[in-house]
């Protein structure tokens, strides 16, 4: 006979995985400093690779005056001027990773663990449902 | 009030029981809306206009999620730009380069704003956006909803110099690049555009978390003033003109989608507010509860009483 808790826990579990889980599994299986680390490495790549492309649309927008007009201390000016606006944009940048990637294991570390909880119990009800079973055949003959 | 909670619930039903085949058709509708706004305002590349390209790519983004169909709108507007002029589809695709790496990286799940934005403005609607984003989505969003204002200015900055991009004079490379660079970038109609937005997407969004009364309606209120206020003071400041009769007509549209919208998400009776506070080992929580505004929906039956035809031996006796 189908016991309709045990059909609402499996239901519920398998709705979790199918919503959460691509996002939840992948990263539990880190560690949190492992996980947002590698996650901090990335954007750390992202953000050079974005960088250099702005760069470059300045450097072509200044092509004439760069060629033309600027001096060696103009252009060592603007170089140091970059520089700063790498080095700060890297800082908030690499903060905001940190954060929302943080947020993000806590949330899927605490995901997973309710998921852990309904499992065992799903578990706990199949062990019982077995226990009743063996005690209620206990002493019958085999047919 | 009634009868407009039933025709919801129906509705909800409705999505409900074919929401399988609602999500494609609306993808569909979105690729299609899309593709059909970019051809016509810069379809320069005259291979990507034919409408069996439109439909079949149209047909393919239906089964796509959001992010691939931004992805194929994003890859149509590069090639239009590209068959214009060169230099400009190389700005377009560093700016799409970055969000994409910048933003899109964190996967918000909100890159459709991306589009839905540009295709607000052709629609004369641009205002709704930050009162539908403030209201549903995150302060984050003002990010993609920014990009998306830049893609208007862009598109429609091709659209009016296609004949001075294309043309070939005497103008070297680089010139050229820095021309379009400085008009697109430095656009101060855009810039106001883009404050307008951001701050009412703010201003909504931190409005409609308050635990006041009627939160959701304050927010699309003073919103909206928000976005007018931004925009006289852009008048005033940077002598950005606004037609006047379009920007309140804009408004008003904007505040009865966003209040149709507050109907189908939000519909709570502040008459009933529950406050109730309790205590437990760690906490004293002061809870206000609002119920939510729900209706029933009466399950019609029709059924048919007719009586027992006589026999013809019944008849016979009469």
């Amino acid at each position: 006979m189908l016991n309709e808790e045990k059909v609402r826990y499996m239901t519920q579990l398998a709705i979790f995985e199918k919503n959460q889980g691509k996002k939840i599994f992948p990263i539990n299986r880190y560690f949190k400093k492992d996980y947002v680390g590698g996650q901090m490495f990335r954007s750390f790549f992202g953000y050079t690779f974005c960088y250099l492309l702005v760069l470059l649309m300045w450097v072509i927008y200044k092509l004439d005056k760069l060629l033309n007009d600027m001096s060696i201390d103009e252009i060592l000016d603007a170089g140091e001027r970059w520089g700063v606006i790498y080095g700060a944009g890297l800082v908030i940048y690499l903060l905001i990773t940190w954060i929302v990637y943080s947020r993000r294991y806590d949330h899927a570390a605490r995901s997973q663990s309710m998921y852990v909880s309904k499992l065992k119990h799903l578990m706990k009800r199949y062990e019982k449902d077995k226990s009743e079973r063996m005690r209620d055949n206990r002493g019958g003959r085999a047919r | 009030m009634t009868s407009l909670l039933l025709w919801k619930e129906h509705l909800k039903g409705f999505y409900n029981r074919y929401s399988y085949g609602i999500q494609p058709v609306i993808r569909f509708l979105f690729a299609l809306c899309t593709f059909l706004c970019l051809n016509a305002n810069i379809g320069y590349m005259s291979k990507l206009k034919n409408p069996l390209v439109v439909v079949l790519v149209c047909l393919v983004s239906a089964l796509l999620p959001y992010g691939a169909i931004v992805f194929l709108a994003g890859c149509l507007l590069i090639a239009h730009v590209f068959a214009v002029s060169p230099e400009m589809a190389l700005i377009t695709l560093v700016l799409i380069l970055t969000v994409a790496v910048l933003y899109y990286g964190f996967k918000p799940g909100d890159s459709f704003l991306m589009v839905l934005t540009p295709l607000a403005f052709l629609f004369k609607i641009p205002y709704a956006v930050p009162l539908l984003v403030g209201l549903g989505g995150s302060l984050a969003s003002v990010i993609p909803v920014g990009c998306g204002v830049f893609l208007y200015y862009l598109v429609m900055y091709v659209k009016q110099n296609a004949g001075v991009l294309t043309s070939e004079t005497s103008v070297d490379l680089v010139q050229k690049y820095s021309q379009i660079l400085k008009s697109v970038l430095f656009n101060q109609t855009m810039m106001v555009m883009i404050a307008t937005c951001a701050v009412g997407i703010i201003i909504v969004y931190l409005i409609r978390r308050l635990s006041m009364d009627y939160a959701w309606v304050v927010a699309i209120a003073a919103g909206s003033v928000a976005e007018l206020l931004v925009i006289f003071v852009g008048d005033f400041v940077f002598g950005v003109t606004v037609a006047v009769g379009e920007l309140i007509l804009g408004i008003l549209l904007s505040v009865a989608i966003a209040v149709v919208y507050n109907f189908f998400i939000f519909t709570v009776d502040y008459t009933r507010t529950e406050h109730v506070q309790f205590e437990d080992d760690d906490y004293y929580y002061y809870v206000k509860a609002v119920p939510k505004m729900n209706v029933s929906t009466p399950d019609v039956k029709v059924q048919k009483i007719s009586t027992r035809k006589r026999s013809t031996r019944e008849r016979n006796e009469y």
